[in-house]
Parts: structure tokens; sequence; C-alpha cells
């Protein structure tokens, strides 16, 4: 029982994490139908870019002062991140915008190969796995259950916490802003957007520059939680998130979070109580990718497509 | 307090940056003012490509790249040849020099000029980059190109420069339409043509496999920047060619006379071995870009014709070459069994069409890039089940090695082979078996395209709903795609097997699923010598570019990026797709590109049909 | 009165096909101007091109005396001319509220709220159900929202793409009251109809598009009493 809750409460931090990553995939296809592939790579660059910034920009004396560094390390990621999110939007799909569908995913494809390989080969050490500091130490927490402990790290706690009011917060700026009505204006109809003033291209980067935003908080707590991280984590979370983002029914916030969850919870436990071991973890993942698009394609929260009139 | 010493690292890089932004942005400026000037004026065209003409010829001749740098002087002939032996100029310089040439005889000669112009502008700016570029990055630093031997040496910049120039030249008016010369020649002149023409191209490609190879068979320092020097005058050619309407005929040529011109071209793919490129090496590199490009046209038949997107295809290999490592009788396969190798290849084939179909049934309820997200995921799979040894199958992480080579009338195909007093490098037989299953599986694309189900596909691949209210079973059609085209990954993928003689879960990646759907694309989607000639570069280009190794894939991604973005319809598009790619979603023009003051040819109409 | 749109020998291609050939048509200050006729004459793509959705291929387009016809679609709406698009085109899964905010999008002042309560005045529909989500409205309110919404951006220019397309005989009435009544305010109007007598019969001048082009063109009540627009609009013979 203890050993299954343990495992239950691990899931619900990659839950998380899928998440919050979730969370740009579905923005974006939602505004502009583009699977944006090298999302994924965002998330795994700013993991990069925590981990430069606490190696690089932050002074001997406050390395260990959390307060501090856990700060510094978000704005180096989140930087990066949007960025790069914004310069990949203006570069590569906004030509692409009026191309047939096939364009702009091939693209994606080419852009999250050429970040991975960028990070590969710059990044010192990065052709295998670098360490990422444990910014955030604090006591684990302890629950006592029948028939054992579950023990909480606090990053695992933090992380939870995060990926839900973040999914909260970024629901009501969707939802009550001007921004926000201006995303879901131009994501149902973009002429008729452009039509009541809305400038699409700001738009659209805009939503490109706050799902960089959300995958590089990803990014910085998938570091200091794992303390690890190499160039292949960017295809396996995009998979992820993506399968979690369609779970949910592409567009929803609410959904995606509840996507991810799902994902990680079958993932860890799939690992655990299905054939095969803790190897074919993603396979369940995938198998459940591909039951969810044949069987209910909208998602458990999504809308089933509608011919317009 | 110090300063933290990322700061340094990060203010280079934006300057770099800067820079490299700030000079890509007065390019672009100057290229745009100059055209606008020219725009009307045709007269121009003469003094600006006589001038850039004259300083490509100029750039030839001047001292280029004297710079001595690891052992050798690069190129081996750079010195003041100018004086003491203007004939002997070689090489990249050579190709510098005639280009100059050309651009300088091309305006007085009844020839689209601008056209040529254009391309021998282009191919002049390639080899100034690479030979520019090269010396730069390989420890010479910007001595290496200015001066050298106290001698000034500014050929790169000079090349650059004139390159410039020419290609400026081409935007005095719009470009001419293509010539069109009538390919209703008598039959024996045809034939004539097209032999020569295939015979010359079999050549180029023996050359360039061996550029930059030495008399010993070693491959210098220097390879790289020769082949890319080579390929930027055989691009300008080539260029010119077409402008010349040259090529434009020899395709209508060949379609015309089309079992002959594959006859031709068989034999002639089959003469590679007695070539200068008929080594051990080039040999396994060509079997390889056989078993892709075979795959890579299965692929194009679910891509390409049906217009569904695969993102997992290299399982369909993956299970072919499982098969057949597992009849082959070597020790590590789960069933010792050997079969004959013809038998193998059929179960291969046939096993890899039944996982197609079960792949492909999705697509009766999904569609476009959710079919590709669902594909991806059975590649993942496969790629797993095969990495942790399903059914004892795979050989798991120890893969399975030592299969046996395909053995036929005591012929062992892994052999060196002696025909008369010629010895034909170890692999030929291989070799000699893909190019005949390319030709086969060529032929079966070709006639399957032009078939009842081929016009199916494309009615799929067009518009899916009204193609069911014509009564195609749409379905049935689309699985059908997915089976016939998995069934080449699978006849491809028991040769492989045999081939490399390892079978190993971890060939089988995405990023190999990746590689197949971009030999597809940059060749041009649905069309056939487009996907050979992509799996062709796909595979050659990083053995001549072994300097570069290492960012490999990097240039893989951006060459999608930028086929993409520029050509989208690939090298050599398929006739049809290529009307479609140009036109596609006629609902009001992207601000962008009406702003563009002069698009070059293609892009004009593009831009005016978006 | 002075000509607040202006357009001149417009030509709009898609691809090679010009769907738009040569069009001119002035709309002066406070009229109701009107362009009939049949189905593909260009006039829809007329519109989408005079609201920067399209780009011409040659002609001008000029508003208020300055030429529109290279601006961004967002841009020509804070100029002053909003196109309440054919089909409605509402957003169909917010609120009537958000449709609205959504029309007032471009503008910060703070009136806003004020005009919103214009429109549930002039369409008590709307105010009862303001927090319904539009796509549930029957195709007469929906008219009804998407001429609000287009209004809420304070337009000088107001172009109505076929206002009456699907509405019962009383509905479509209703609209062309309130089409008169924004005239009466003093917002100018250009309105596209295939229901060629109800728009002749509002407009002060009326243009007819054949084929692409502009073939006919004169104040409203001569053009209903024209013989040739007679035969090829009204159905008669």
């Amino acid at each position: 029982m203890a050993t299954l809750l343990q495992q239950l409460a691990s899931g619900l931090v990659l839950g998380a994490l899928i998440a919050l990553i979730a969370l740009g995939y579905t923005m974006v296809y939602g505004i502009i139908q583009l699977i944006n592939f090298a999302h994924g790579e965002v998330f795994m660059v700013s993991i990069f870019a925590a981990a430069a910034t606490y190696k690089w920009f932050i002074p001997e004396s406050w390395e260990n002062t959390w307060q501090i560094a856990l700060p510094c390390m978000l704005v180096g990621a989140v930087l990066v991140a949007v960025v790069l999110a914004v310069l990949m939007e203006r570069f590569a799909y906004r030509p692409l915008r009026n191309a047939p569908r096939l364009a702009p995913l091939i693209t994606a494809l080419g852009v999250s190969q050429m970040l991975k390989e960028i990070v590969r080969l710059n990044y010192p050490d990065a052709k295998s796995a670098i360490n990422v500091p444990r910014a955030f130490i604090d006591e684990p927490i302890i629950i006592t259950v029948p028939g054992g402990t579950v023990v909480l790290q606090a990053t695992s706690v933090l992380l939870i916490a995060v990926s839900i009011v973040g999914a909260v917060i970024l629901q009501l700026y969707v939802s009550r802003s001007r921004m926000g009505r201006a995303m879901r204006a131009t994501a149902q109809d973009p002429d008729t957007a452009k039509l009541m003033g809305v400038n699409p291209n700001r738009t659209i980067v805009f939503t490109f520059a706050l799902g960089g935003l959300l995958a590089a908080v990803a990014g910085v707590l998938y570091g200091i939680h794992l303390n690890t991280v190499d160039t292949e984590v960017g295809f396996l979370y995009g998979i992820f998130a993506f399968t979690a983002a369609v779970l949910g029914g592409v567009g929803s916030i609410k959904g995606a979070v509840i996507g991810g969850f799902i994902i990680g919870v079958v993932k860890t436990l799939g690992g655990q109580l299905l054939p095969g071991g803790t190897g074919y973890d993603v396979v369940w993942v995938f198998i459940l990718l591909i039951l969810v698009l044949v069987f209910r394609p909208q998602g458990l929260f999504g809308e089933p497509e509608r011919v317009r009139a | 307090m110090t300063i933290p010493p990322g700061w340094p690292i990060l203010g280079l890089g934006l300057l770099y940056i800067a820079i490299a932004v700030a000079v890509v942005l007065a390019l672009r400026l100057l290229w745009q003012r100059s055209a606008k000037a020219l725009a009307d004026k045709p007269g121009m065209l003469r003094p600006i490509a006589i001038a850039g003409g004259v300083l490509a010829v100029l750039a030839a001749l001047l001292p280029w790249v004297t710079f001595r740098f690891n052992d050798g002087p690069y190129p081996d002939l750079a010195t003041l040849q100018f004086f003491d032996e203007p004939w002997g100029v070689t090489g990249f310089r050579l190709f510098v020099l005639l280009l100059g040439v050309v651009a300088i005889a091309a305006p007085f000669l009844p020839v689209p000029a601008r056209r040529v112009e254009r391309a021998i502008g282009l191919g002049l700016i390639a080899l100034g980059l690479v030979n520019t570029i090269f010396p730069l990055i390989s420890g010479g630093g910007f001595g290496a190109i200015t001066a050298a031997d106290g001698a000034f040496a500014f050929g790169g910049v000079a090349t650059l420069v004139a390159g410039w120039v020419v290609a400026t030249s081409a935007k005095a008016g719009p470009l001419e339409p293509l010539p069109h010369w009538n390919p209703k020649v008598p039959r024996l002149l045809a034939y004539a043509v097209l032999v020569v023409s295939y015979v010359v191209l079999l050549l180029v490609v023996a050359w360039m496999l061996d550029a930059g190879t030495d008399p010993d068979g070693n491959t210098n320092t220097y390879a790289g920047p020769i082949f890319l020097s080579l390929l930027s005058f055989l691009g300008a050619a080539l260029g010119a060619l077409h402008a010349f309407g040259f090529l434009g005929w020899l395709t209508a040529l060949s379609e015309r006379h089309r079992v002959f011109s594959i006859g031709v071209l068989v034999v002639c793919a089959l003469a590679l071995p007695f070539t200068d490129a008929g080594t051990d090496y080039w040999m396994t590199i060509a079997v390889n870009v056989g078993v892709y490009a075979a795959t890579a046209i299965g692929l194009n038949i679910v891509v390409g014709l049906a217009g569904l997107l695969d993102l997992g295809y290299i399982a369909f290999l993956g299970i072919g070459a499982y098969i057949a490592a597992n009849f082959s009788g070597a020790a590590a396969s789960a069933l010792h069994v050997e079969l004959p190798f013809v038998l193998v290849a059929v179960i291969a084939a046939i096993v890899a069409g039944i996982f197609g179909a079960i792949v492909g049934s999705p697509t009766l309820r999904v569609r476009g890039d959710y079919l590709a997200i669902v594909t991806l995921a059975f590649g993942e799979i496969f790629r797993k089940a095969a990495q942790f040894n399903i059914g004892g199958m795979t050989g798991g992480a120890n893969a399975i090695p030592n299969i046996p080579p395909i053995n036929w009338f005591g012929r062992d195909f892994s052999a060196p082979l002696t025909i008369g007093s010629v010895r034909l490098p170890s692999g030929v037989l291989y070799y000699v078996l893909i190019m005949v299953l390319v030709a086969l599986v060529m032929v079966i694309f070709a006639n399957l395209k032009n078939s009842r189900i081929g016009r199916a596909w494309i009615a799929v691949r067009e518009d899916e709903d009204a193609a069911r209210a014509m009564g195609i079973k749409t379905g049935q059609v689309k699985i059908l795609a997915f089976l016939i085209g998995a069934m080449l990954a699978g006849l491809a993928g028991a040769v492989f097997a045999h081939k490399t003689s390892t079978v190993a879960y971890n060939s089988f990646q995405f990023i190999e699923s990746v590689t197949l759907l971009a030999a597809v694309i940059l060749g041009g989607m649905g069309s056939i010598p487009g996907a050979v000639l992509g799996a062709a570069l796909l595979l050659v280009l990083p053995e001549k570019l072994r300097d570069l190794q290492d960012w490999r894939l990097f240039f893989f991604g951006l060459a999608l990026v930028v086929i993409m973005r520029f050509r989208p319809q690939g090298l050599m598009p398929d006739r049809h797709r290529r009307a479609e790619l140009a036109d596609e979603g006629a609902d009001g023009v992207p601000i962008e590109e009406l702003n563009v003051p002069d698009a070059p040819d293609g892009s004009t109409a593009q831009a005016v049909a978006r | 009165m002075t000509a607040l749109l202006e357009v001149q020998n417009l030509t709009v291609a898609y691809g090679a096909i010009e769907a738009v050939r040569d069009v001119s048509f002035t709309v002066d200050e406070g009229q109701i101007v009107s362009l009939i006729g049949s189905n593909g004459a260009g006039k829809t793509t007329t519109l989408r091109t005079i609201s920067g959705l399209l780009r011409p291929k040659s002609g001008k387009i000029l508003f208020a005396g300055e030429s529109i016809d290279s601006l961004e679609a967002h841009v020509i709406l804070q100029r002053g001319i909003a196109h309440c698009p054919e089909g409605r085109r509402l957003f169909g899964r917010m609120t009537v509220e958000e449709n609205l905010q959504l029309g007032a999008y471009v503008r910060r002042d703070t009136g806003v709220e004020a005009d919103m309560n214009r429109v549930y005045e002039l369409f008590p529909v709307l105010g009862e159900r303001r927090h319904n989500k539009a796509g549930l409205f029957s195709g007469g309110e929906q008219q009804m929202l998407a001429i609000g919404r287009a209004m809420m951006s304070r337009p000088r220019l107001l172009m109505l793409d076929e206002p009456s397309m699907g509405l019962s005989p009383i509905m479509t009435q209703r609209i062309f009251d309130t089409i008169r009544e924004l005239q009466s305010q003093g917002t100018t109007i250009l309105l596209v109809e295939q229901n060629a007598l109800a728009a002749l019969a509002l407009s002060d001048h009326g243009y007819v598009i054949d084929l692409g082009r502009t073939s006919l063109d004169g104040p409203g009540h001569e053009l209903l009493a024209d013989e040739r627009v007679r035969a090829a609009y009204l159905g008669e013979n």
C-alpha cells in the first residue's frame, strides 16, 4: 500500500511537470493548429539555461541561499525560453502560416533537431547528462500511511503546487484579460479576430512566449527536482506533454493539467503494475495516446470538432 | 564583487549575433535597393555582368589562400600563378575562372542571360563562401584569406563580391521565360542524347564521390571543401543548363522514351563500381543509400501520394530486418532456421506489410497532424519492444549479431568479385542486388501512381471528403497505402540485415524516421527520382563532410527548415505536385509576400497565388 | 458631402483568377451605399479587400482621403472601418458580452460599457442573455449581435456583408430598420446584398457588380426602376 502510494506520488510529480509543458502545446495548437514539436526542446533548453545561470551568473556567496538562487535561475530560464519561443515563431513558423499543413509540422521537427544539437554541441559536457544543482533544499515531508511511510521531497510538493496554481492563473488570464480574449478569438476564427482589430501576429507571438514561460518554469523545477539533465529529455517530455494535451482536449487548459496528471500516473504505475517492467512504462503512455486519438480525438474536455456552417 | 564568469561569454555571443544580424540586414537592404533600381533597366545587364565576370576571372588568378596550415598548403597550387603559370589554375579556382568567363559571355549569346547570370552568381557566392570560411575556421584566421606570404590574397573575398555583382545583374529586368525545346526529335538522336547525358551523369557522380580522395585512396584533409566547391560549381552549371532549356528538354525526352531511359539509367548505376568510386567504402555507402531509397519510396507512397504523414516509418525497415535476421540462421536469432534469401525477403515484406496495415488502421478515424503523432507512437513502441527483446526475437540490447551474408549459388555476397581481369570491390553484389531492388521499387511506384489506386490516393490527399463522396473507399485506400509502403520498407530491411550483419534496436530511432521523411521532402513529395536523390544526398553528404560530422544532425534540422521555407516542393518536384504546392490555400495574400518587390520566378507565382 | 471611401479601379486575384476586376465606387459621408450583384460577382471579395483581409492586385482604396490598401486589417479597423462579415462569423464559444468586448478591442476609452448598454437597448434579447454563448442564438439574433459587435468599435464606416442571409422576411425587415437607424445616428454604411430589392430601397446610392466589374450605378430608387436591374436581380422579365 505504501509503495503504491509512493508510486502514485511520484506519478503526480511527473504529471505536474508534464502539465506545465502541455499548457504550451495546447495553447499554441489551439491558436494556430501547429504541433510545435520544438516546444519540448524549449523545455530542455530552459533546464540548461537554469543550470548555466546557477553555474556562471550567481556569485558563490549566494549559491546556497535558495531564496536568491531559485529566482535567479527562474529569470535566466524564462528569458532564454521566451526569447527562443519568440524567435522560433517569428523566423520558422510565421513565414509558413499560409503554407500547406505539413510544412510547419516538418519545420517544427527541424527546429527541434537544431535546438537539441546546438545544446548538445555547445554546452560544456552536454554530450552526456550534466548536473543541475540542488538549489532548493528543505526537509522532506514524511507521511505515515498504513504499512509504511510515503516520503515527499520538498521539490515534489513545490512542483505540484506550482503547476496547479500556474494553470489556475493562466485560466483566469485567458478568460478574463483583453489579451486572453484576443487569443481565444484568434483561435476560433483568425480572420474575424482581425476584423475586431486584433493583431494576429502579436497575439500568436504572445502565445508562444507564454508557452515558453511555462516551459521554463517546468524546466527549473525539473532541474532542481531531478538534479540532472540531458538533451534527450526534450523529445520524451515533449511527446508526453503532447499526449497530455490531446488527452485533455487540445485548447483546454483544465484538460492539459488533468491530462498531464493522468499521463504521469499511467507512466509510473504502468511501469510498476503492468507486465514488462519499468522499461515498458513509455509504451503504456504511447498506447494510451493511440487509443485516445483513435477513440476520442477531441479529448476528455475538448469540444468535438464542428464544421462551420 | 567579482564579475561572474558567465557575462563575458554572454557578451561575446550577443556581439557575434548582433554582427551577423547587422550584416544580413545590410545585405538584404542593398539587394532590395539594387533590385528596385535595376528592375526596369535591362540595358544594365551587360555592364554589370561583365564587371562581375571580370572580377571573378581576376579572383581566380589572384593568389588565393596561400596560408599553410596543418601539413600542406590549401589548395596545393595556390601561388601567384597569374604571373608564372596563368593556365595552371586548377581545382576550385578553375571553377571560378570558368564561371567568370561564362558570366562575361552570357549577355552576348542568344540565351536567357538573366537566368544564366543568376545561376552563375549564386554558384560563385557558394564557391567563395566555402573557400573563405574553410581556411578561416580551420586555424588560419583572417590572415589566411587576406594576406599570404607577404602578397595580398583576397581571392575569396573577391569571388564573393564577384558572385554578388553577377547575381545582381540578373535583377536587371524580369527573368526571361524558360526556352522550350521541342522533344519530338528523331528516335536515334533522342537515344544518343539520353545515353550521353546519363553517362555524363554517372561520371559526374563518380567524380563527386571521389573528390578529395588522394591517389592512394585515402581521404585527404581538404575533402570537405573540395567536395563542396565541386558541388557549388555543378550547381551553377546545372542552373545554367536549366536556364538554357536543356534540362527541361532532357526531362521531356526521358519521359517520352521512358523504358529506354530507365534501362540506360539502370545500366549506368550498375557501372558505378567500375569507376573511381568503386571502392569497398563507397559500395557500403551505396548499399545504404539503396536501402534508404527503397524505404523512402515506400514512405513516398504514404506521404507523397496519399498525403498521410508517417513519423515512425523506420519501424517497417526494422521489422523487415529482424525477420531476415531471424531466418538467417544467425546464432543469436530465436528461430535457428535458415531460409533462402528470396523467401526471407518475401516473408519480411509480408510481415512488414501486415504491420503497416495495423499502423495504418487508425487512419480510418484519425487525420492530419494527429495521424503523424499516432505513427510516431507506433514507431517508439516498436523501438521499445525491440530494446526489451520482445518474444526473444530482437536480441534486445545485445542485438542480433553475426548475420551471415546472402549466399546464392555458393557465392558469398560480401566477397569481392573478379570479372575477367577487373577486380570489383567487396559488397558489389549487394550493390547490384539493391540497385535492382530500387529499380523494381521505382517501377512499382510509377505504375501504382498512374493506376486507379494511385489516383485514389491523390484524391484522398487532396480532399478526403470529396474523394469519399465520389465513391472512393477512403479507408481501404489509405490502409493499402500503408500496407504497400511498409512492404517496400520490409524488403529493403531484409537486405539491410544481411549487409550490415548486425540488427540492433538503436538503428531504428526516431531520427531515422525523420531522415526518411527528409529524403522524401528534399527530393520532392510524390517524385520517384526525388526520393532516391534525397536518400543519396542525406547519406553521402555526411560522408563527404567529415569535418562537420558532429553537426550532421544540426544541419539536418536546418535543412528541413530551409527547404520548407524556400523550396517546399523539393529539388525534383513531381510535376503535378509542383502546381499544388504553389497555390494551396487561396484565401488572402499574406502581407509579407507582396512587399517583396520582385521575387524570383517561382516565388512570384507563389506569392500571387497565395 | 465628401467621399468617405473611394475605391478606384480595384482588382483582386486569387492566383490567376481575378475575382474583382476594375471595380470603382464611392461612398459619401452619411450615406447608405449598396453593392448588389449575383452570387460570385466579387462583392464579398471587395469588402474583404477594403478591410485588409485580402490584398488588391492593383487599384486604390482611399478612406477619408488617405490610402489604406497597404494597411493591415487591425489598423484599418482603428482608422474607422468596421466589417460585419458574411455569415456573421460570431465567436460561437464566447458569450454575447465577450463578443461585444472583442468588438471594442481596439478602444481604450471608458465609454465601452455605455456603448454595450446601447447595444442591449437596441436589441433587448441580447441584453437578457448576455452571458449565454453566442453560438446558441438564432440566425436573426446572431445577426443583431454581429451588427452590435461591429458598432462597438465606433466606426465611421460600417460594412455589412449579406446581413439578410438566411433570415425570415420579418427578421430581414428588422435588420434593415436597424441599418437605417444606424445611419440616422451618423454612421456611413456600405451594404452588400443579394436581396437587391430591399437593399436598393434603403440606399442613397447603389452599384451593380457583375462578373467582377461595376456595370451600373445610380441612386437607389433609380436603379430599382432600371429595367436591366429588374430583369437581372429582381426576377422580372
